[in-house]
């Protein structure tokens, strides 16, 4: 029994029996006090009656009248004089009334007062003895009515004590419900600070957790804020915090080959002109920080396209990866502008340039790279705040209607199939298959990657469907075999109100194979829909199934909110992972931000390992386990 | 028997209603003497000097028949008691005084001397039905004389018959025809009281044991050990 109810129960019975002991007192004293006051009535009435028929010198008649006059204008149930030979002589009697109180009422405590008696004589001749009993049954309506009314003020009184009760224990139940939460909060690394309650003892306890989580949490911050340090050295150019060119080329790789990433979008270079000359006439601490004006321009535009990479080249070169741009020149001839304000606004000889191509999937690096050195080279002929385009790539040809009628006809057909890429330990066990989902648009066509059609769907607003038919496959194929699998999740399906409980529905369908079930949330958008993500996670892991993020690493210690919604995993972007044998500092990085997630009870594996030599560094940075060409398929 | 005495313990009121039944059972002839004595030893010497002439007067007499008991009683107390008034006596205007209060005195009032004949001789084994407190007016010094409101206790041999008075004016006992100077006028016993419906009284605690003089007499008679 739990103990708030063991102090109800207590409450309610200290209660009961006061007011049951209270309640009895007072009905018996009052049925006491009734029944002697009708017996000293009975009794002086007898004794007085006895005493005038004494003086009718034993004359009948006059006896009777006596007799009759004192009962017909008395409360009497019965005057009867006995006669020494014990024959009644005299008899009055009426019936009981009937009381106003119900019958069980009187049977149970009607008053049964005692009689009067007294001796009758003439002179020194006995004539016998007077009996007087009084009606008993106002009384009875007396003592029901007092009954009721005590009856009643003692309910008012206890339930007002009840209130009172239920506020006292609601006192000690809240914050003792609080301070579960919390020890349950920690369990699943979240870190609720709770208010103090009133109760010392309690406030005591919640003191002492507040102080524990505040330590823990402390501690973890600083955590972070190391790790992010050691990702700032290793990835990010020390003057604009931007990527460095090492980072950027790796994610630009990452984004061209993903599989469930954008299907095309912009490049766009940047040229601050004569930065050397500026640096001779300014000095170098104004260049530095025009150099940062600068970045912070180009970061602001970037922004606008939603999900973007940004990074410095060189010392006057800078980039930007736009995913989904709809026109080329758009966002070009915004990042001009905005130089263009803010050089002119310091009055300096310095320009910019600008030069854009467009990319999509699968299309090489080194050749994108060169059409945008080209674009921005045939700016620089120009002149200041030029902008050239390189506007070739292949685009998206269909409409959006003709996307959407492609799409659900897959969906409606499930006319797809979930590729796998087994996700090994670091002895090579498998943990679980990642399965991209795979449609074939066209009937008898091709199964198309998910960067070739997950744009559209993101804009027709199908990704909650697709989601779904790939986590039903996932089941039917671990019903099958048995082998976990794992599966995305976009973020456009978080934000589809139905899409939680259909998912859980699913589950509770494959009962049996949920735990085998391993869900995945693009760090980038997991981020911007947080609320959303703790939901899934609590709905999830209700059916027993695990949530994590993949494709992370980038902005996880800007995410302190992000970690504490109870994942079970991490996976790191491919962009860590690249070459991290041969660079100390990313190591440093990988490792510490492995710790961090340990250290809150977080699985980390690594995505997108490509060389044996990675794999070895990633062992000793203390990952649990990677996937990516490294690992052979199944 | 056992389980009567386990009853008992299971029911501790029912402890009371076997003490009630066994005082009713056994009436009022269940006198003790030694209680008597024993009661009148804490009220002083006089008081036990008294009470062990009345356990030699009432032992003597224990085993004879009630006329023989109403005369040995009768004359003990005329005796024994000197009359004075209760304002003399207990300074104040009526006080109704215990068999063992008066012999403590050695005075008593009118109805006192009725009193303690009354208790002597239930104690003895005689009835409460053939006893009787009567009010009286009393002619003193003759036909013509003074009228004084008075008292006597009056021996019923039976229901009809003709009563011997218990009177401390004239002190021999007479029959009631033979005390034209006594003229009745109303008359009470314990008998109701110990009837079954007399619980009030019997009981010892009752508010109207306080209330009534005559009540109160019967309690203290109780605690002096004139019946039980």
């Amino acid at each position: 029994m739990s103990l708030i109810r063991q102090v109800w129960l207590l409450l309610a019975l200290t209660l009961v029996l006061a007011f049951a002991a209270a309640f009895g007192i007072t009905v018996h004293s009052a049925r006491q006090y009734l029944e002697t006051q009708l017996g000293l009535k009975n009794n002086d009435t007898a004794q007085f009656l006895a005493l005038s028929l004494s003086q009718q010198k034993g004359d009948a008649t006059a006896m009777e009248l006596v007799i009759a006059s004192q009962f017909d204008t008395g409360y009497y149930e019965l005057v009867r004089l006995t006669g020494t030979d014990g024959k009644v002589v005299q008899e009055r009697r009426a019936d009981p009334k009937a009381s106003a109180a119900p019958r069980w009422f009187v049977h149970l405590l009607g008053l049964s007062p005692t009689p009067g008696t007294a001796l009758v004589s003439d002179g020194w001749k006995q004539l016998g003895r007077l009996e007087v009993r009084s009606h008993s049954s106002f009384a009875d309506d007396q003592l029901w009515k007092n009954t009721l009314q005590t009856a009643s003020i003692l309910a008012v009184l206890a339930l007002a004590l009840g209130a009172l009760a239920a506020v006292a224990v609601r006192r000690i139940r809240l914050p003792l419900q609080a301070t579960v939460q919390q020890a349950t909060a920690l369990t699943e690394r979240r870190f609720i600070t709770i208010s103090e309650p009133v109760v010392p003892e309690l406030r005591e306890v919640t003191r002492a957790m507040n102080t524990m989580v505040a330590r823990l949490k402390g501690m973890f911050d600083e955590q972070a804020a190391q790790v992010e340090q050691l990702r700032r050295q290793a990835n990010c150019d020390a003057l604009t915090g931007l990527s460095n060119r090492a980072h950027f080329m790796g994610r630009l790789k990452v984004m061209l080959g993903s599989e469930d990433g954008s299907a095309g979008g912009a490049i766009v270079l940047v040229r601050l002109a004569d930065l050397q000359g500026l640096n001779r006439k300014l000095g170098h601490a104004t260049t530095d920080r025009l150099l940062q004006e600068s970045a912070a321009a180009i970061v602001e535009s970037a922004r606008r396209a939603g999900s973007f990479e940004v990074g410095r080249l060189n010392g006057s070169d800078f980039a930007m990866v736009l995913p989904d741009v709809g026109s080329l020149r758009e966002p070009a001839v915004d990042v001009a502008a905005r130089l263009r304000n803010l050089l002119r606004a310091h009055d300096h000889a310095a320009n910019a340039v600008v030069g854009a191509v467009r990319w999509w999937h699968g299309a090489p690096m080194s050749s994108l790279l060169a059409a945008a050195d080209q674009a921005l080279a045939r700016a620089e002929g120009r002149g200041a705040y030029a902008v050239e385009l390189d506007d070739t790539g292949d685009g998206l040809v269909l409409g959006e209607d003709a996307w959407r009628e492609r799409l659900q006809g897959a969906v409606n057909g499930q006319r797809a199939k979930l590729v796998e890429f087994p996700l090994v330990d670091m002895h090579g066990a498998v943990v679980h298959r990642e399965c991209p989902l795979r449609l074939q648009l066209e009937e008898d066509g091709e199964m198309v990657p998910a960067a070739q059609w997950l744009p559209m769907a993101r804009r027709t607003q199908l990704t909650s469907r697709i989601d779904l038919l790939a986590a039903k496959l996932a089941l039917a194929a671990i019903a099958n075999d048995g082998m976990a699998r794992a599966v995305n999740i976009s973020p456009g399906s978080l934000m589809d109100s139905s899409f939680v409980p259909n998912l859980r529905a699913l589950l509770s369908a494959f009962a049996a194979e949920a735990p085998g079930l391993w869900l995945e949330v693009a760090e980038d958008g997991a981020l911007r829909h947080i609320e959303l993500v703790r939901e899934m996670v609590n709905q999830m892991h209700s059916c027993g199934a695990r949530v994590g993020l993949e494709h992370a690493g980038e902005r996880l210690t800007e995410a302190s909110g992000l970690l504490e919604v109870g994942l079970d995993f991490v996976k790191l972007d491919a962009s860590f992972v690249e070459g991290l044998s041969g660079d100390h500092a990313r190591r440093e990085h990988v490792a510490g931000a492995v710790r961090m997630l340990h250290g809150i009870g977080l699985k980390v594996y690594a995505e997108g390992v490509a060389s044996s030599d990675d794999a070895t560094a990633l062992a000793t940075c203390g990952l649990d386990g990677l996937t990516g060409p490294v690992v052979p398929a199944a | 028997m056992r389980a009567a005495i386990e009853l008992r313990r299971a029911l501790p009121s029912l402890r009371w209603a076997v003490l009630l039944l066994v005082t009713l059972s056994l009436g009022v002839q269940a006198w003790d003497p030694e209680r008597i004595v024993q009661a009148a030893a804490r009220r002083g010497d006089q008081a036990l000097q008294g009470a062990q002439a009345l356990r030699q007067a009432m032992v003597s007499v224990q085993s004879q028949d009630e006329q023989s008991q109403l005369t040995a009683v009768n004359e003990f107390y005329n005796q024994r008691l000197q009359y004075r008034d209760d304002i003399d006596i207990w300074g104040q205007v009526d006080y109704w005084a215990s068999p063992l209060e008066s012999l403590q005195k050695g005075m008593a009032d009118c109805e006192d001397y009725a009193i303690a004949k009354y208790f002597t001789l239930t104690a003895l084994g005689v009835p409460h039905r053939k006893l009787r407190m009567v009010y009286v007016r009393a002619t003193v010094g003759g036909p013509g004389g003074l009228v004084q409101p008075h008292m006597v206790l009056a021996y019923y041999p039976s229901a009809e018959a003709d009563p011997f008075v218990l009177d401390n004016l004239i002190t021999d006992l007479r029959h009631a025809s033979r005390r034209p100077d006594l003229s009745p006028v109303f008359s009470f016993n314990a008998e109701g009281l110990w009837e079954g419906v007399g619980t009030v009284a019997v009981s010892g605690a009752g508010p109207a044991e306080r209330l009534s003089r005559w009540r109160d007499a019967l309690a203290k008679a109780r605690q002096d050990g004139f019946f039980q």
